[in-house]
């Protein structure tokens, strides 16, 4: 088993446009990212301290397959930790960012960890979704999903699709000075976390699970959301994407 | 004198009779697939040698997969002859006793289910070849009787059209239809009029149209994504140690990672330095999308392509400056002539898995046969060479010995690996295995890829070791201990020589280059994405599906 001194995580503090803030960068090519003890709780003693020290925002560099199952309850719990002291630090009004770039995309626990946060910034390579595409292809079978089909994987849980179905908030280009401009726009501002949200988006999931029972494919959901050509959706570079989801906020669909 | 009645014209004879049982099943020479393995029963003979047509990329699976299911009563005892066994057809028909003997140059995916097959005794073979090698035995002693290739299209007399991926089509085709063999093609279509020949009918015996089209594999790509600041900081390497140094302009690239990292650089390293139009000028190689931007950029001015690459059919077309094209407007590869070219060129470099003390290198592992492909050819000294460059004229420089020696140039064959491969692995070994599949193998000698006397430099994360100018074997080992890092091999170096070496140039660090080694991030790539290649491409390249990540 490989080990490494951070555990596959760096935490920190410094400063960003001159904002104070603390983050946490996933090192996906230690593990694929996964969310072990230790590496749990330095996620969850950073914001703790943030609880404590109010920066300007947490901000959260996922690149994630989940949990790291070979550390069993240890890992699980510390997912949990993290899960628990996110949501303390949200109903306290501190913004908590996740950004999601990498190769491994998120996935597992750390996608309910995105899922937490007050916004997410991706770019179009970021994947979000629960299980990964293998898990759905080893369980369902390739005829349900062919995890070697990597445009059919993106258009299911790459970021574009989540962006479309209000699961992330911001699409910017691969590119670090983007991810960064996305994040200083984001500092203090935080979502509020009350009954009432957890309602309206509990009753927005019912009625998305109603409205997309019968779509077969990501694409079919575009096409019902109006957009005209889902087929050229995948190949739009991100400034072309944000205009056609302006768009369609815009009509209100 | 011998009696005047001996018959010099069996093989002709037998043709006859092969294409006369043939076409009771054949409308024209066109064959319908339902029939195609009541055709092979008719036409081969047991104990004949077949060639199967499977390159890199492309495959006759549908005739592969037609042949497996043959009759072992009918046919038996065959000898198949041909470069690469990929699919398990191409090894179903020896464990049917369809097949017994091979000769072939190349076993990748299926190398472990061969080894055994060869320890049950199913497949005695003859020999892995290099490729240059095996077609050259075709127009020797293993010329095929039976010849089943892989097309795109066919018209009704029998042309064929093979696309972008000629591969090595013209070879088989020549060898087996001039020694009176049975030449059969399988087509994804029959139509009237081909875009162009690429094999004429007369040189045709039978088409079958397959019900689908025929195998074909994109093993060339490489996710920019995915390569390392360790294999940017080797690239960095290369192109001031090696490339700028010799003055490369003709060369061949090996298909992996680290390769890749070079070509991906080319545009913002080697720009900077001032090297466009000085070096990585002409490459025989297939058409790699990691070749774009350097291409784009007009470092790559002429490309001669072994096979195509699936997605990069539109860009190469549009690039007949670089590339070579046919009248359609499509690429013709040809794996003979590459690898030809690439013979005759300054350079190669390529990786390994492992390297022993006299810089013998080997992808031979324990337990797996894969054989060489291509690299033996392109990493060996051209001794057949006359012509000359500033590189090959520089390195037979530092490689001779002795004044009264009579001056000549060489070929510089570098290797480019990291210290230690996946699952920490050490890449250098004091022993080959190579060495314990010679007795598993009953070979005479132990399976080298690229032999140590024809590498020139072995460059890794460490520095480059210039094997040239080595003195002696002892000096040899020792520069290359002095790059092998941590492993084993590497912490037996001697630190005076290392120093001593430094000196004389027999080992040079990325700080003896000028190389900043915290300028060795993915920043430093021209593209960091599959994505990025096809905006390089101005949406030519159309990567398939498996490598998008969008």
């Amino acid at each position: 088993m490989p080990v490494a001194f951070d555990d596959g995580v760096v935490t920190g503090e410094g400063l960003i446009a001159g904002h104070r803030v603390l983050i946490a960068a996933q090192e996906g090519g230690f593990m694929g990212g996964a969310i072990g003890e230790v590496h749990g709780a330095k996620i969850t003693g950073l914001i703790e301290r943030a609880i404590e020290t109010r920066p300007a925002a947490v901000i959260l560099l996922l690149d994630s397959g989940g949990v790291r199952l070979q550390e069993a309850n240890a890992g699980l719990l510390a997912m949990g930790e993290i899960h628990r002291v996110l949501l303390d630090a949200r109903s306290t009004g501190l913004p908590i960012l996740g950004a999601i770039g990498g190769r491994n995309g998120c996935y597992g626990g750390t996608s309910i960890i995105a899922r937490c946060c007050d916004c997410l910034i991706a770019s179009e390579e970021g994947r979000l979704s629960i299980s990964g595409p293998e898990v759905i292809e080893t369980v369902e079978g390739i005829e349900e999903f062919d995890a070697q089909d990597r445009a059919l994987v993106w258009r299911t849980m790459g970021a574009k699709h989540r962006r479309l179905i209000d699961e992330i908030d911001v699409i910017v280009p691969d590119d670090m000075s983007a991810f960064r401009n996305a994040i200083i726009a984001q500092l203090n501002v935080s979502r509020p976390l009350s009954l009432e949200t957890l309602e309206a988006e509990q009753s927005a999931l019912r009625r998305r699970v109603e409205r997309f029972r019968d779509a077969a494919d990501a694409r079919d959901i575009w096409r019902a959301l109006g957009v005209d050509s889902p087929e050229c959706v995948s190949e739009m570079e991100a400034d072309d994407f944000n205009r056609l989801v302006e768009g369609l906020e815009g009509s209100g669909s | 004198m011998p009696p005047r009645d001996r018959v010099m014209n069996r093989v002709a004879l037998r043709y006859q009779s092969r294409i006369k049982r043939g076409a009771a099943l054949a409308n024209g020479k066109v064959v319908d697939a339902k029939d195609a393995t009541a055709l092979l029963e008719a036409v081969i003979e047991p104990g004949d040698r077949v060639c199967i047509e499977g390159n890199n990329q492309k495959h006759a699976d549908f005739l592969s997969a037609a042949l497996a299911a043959a009759s072992p009563g009918k046919l038996n005892e065959l000898h198949i002859v041909q470069s690469n066994i990929a699919l398990p057809t191409h090894l179903d028909i020896f464990e049917s006793g369809i097949a017994r003997k091979l000769d072939f140059c190349y076993s990748g995916p299926q190398g472990l289910r061969l080894f055994n097959l060869i320890g049950e005794g199913k497949v005695e073979v003859g020999a892995i070849h290099t490729y240059l090698e095996l077609y050259s035995r075709y127009f020797v002693d293993l010329s095929p009787h039976v010849s089943l290739i892989a097309a795109e299209m066919a018209d009704r007399e029998g042309n064929i059209y093979t696309g972008p991926n000629t591969e090595d089509t013209p070879a088989i085709a020549e060898a087996t239809a001039f020694k009176s063999g049975v030449l059969i093609a399988q087509v994804n279509r029959v139509v009237d009029r081909l875009p162009r020949v690429d094999v004429p009918a007369d040189w045709v015996s039978f088409v079958v149209p397959a019900p689908k089209p025929h195998y074909i594999e994109p093993i060339f790509t490489r996710d920019p994504a995915a390569i390392t600041e360790v294999q940017i900081l080797m690239a960095m390497m290369v192109i001031r140690g090696i490339y700028e140094k010799y003055s490369i302009a003709t060369l061949n690239h090996g298909i992996g990672f680290d390769t890749a990292a070079i070509e991906l650089i080319l545009p913002t390293f080697a720009e900077e330095l001032g090297l466009r139009g000085k070096i990585c000028r002409y490459m025989s190689v297939n058409p790699c999308p990691t070749l774009i931007p350097a291409i784009e950029s007009g470092f790559v001015e002429g490309i001669h392509c072994a096979g195509s690459e699936l997605g990069m059919e539109r860009y190469v077309a549009e690039r007949s400056d670089v590339f070579f094209i046919g009248r359609d407007g499509s690429m013709r590869s040809n794996r003979v002539f590459c690898q030809l070219a690439g013979h005759y060129s300054d350079l190669f470099i390529g990786s390994t898995l492992q390297i022993d003390l006299e810089g013998n290198s080997s992808t031979a592992t324990l337990d797996r046969i894969t054989g060489f492909g291509g690299a033996p050819n392109f990493g060996s000294d051209s001794r057949g060479r006359r012509h000359n460059s500033k590189g090959w004229l520089m390195a037979g420089e530092e490689g001779r010995r002795d004044e009264r020696a009579i001056p000549r140039g060489r070929k510089l064959v570098v290797q480019m690996v990291e210290t230690f491969r996946e699952g920490l692995t050490p890449t250098f070994v004091e022993r080959l295995d190579a060495w314990s599949l010679m007795s598993t193998f009953k070979s005479p000698i132990p399976p080298v890829m690229i032999y140590g006397d024809d590498v020139t430099h072995i460059v890794t994360e460490e520095g480059i070791a210039n094997l040239l100018l080595c003195r002696t074997l002892e000096e040899r080992e020792q520069a290359i201990r002095s790059v092998a890092g941590y492993t084993a091999v590497g912490l037996g170096r001697d630190r005076r020589l290392v120093e001593q070496f430094r000196r004389r140039g027999v080992l040079v660090y990325p700080e003896d280059l000028g190389i900043d080694k915290r300028m060795a991030t993915r920043d430093l790539l021209a593209a960091r994405s599959i994505k990025d290649l096809v905006r390089w491409s101005g949406g030519l390249y159309d990567p398939p599906a498996r490598f998008r990540n969008w």
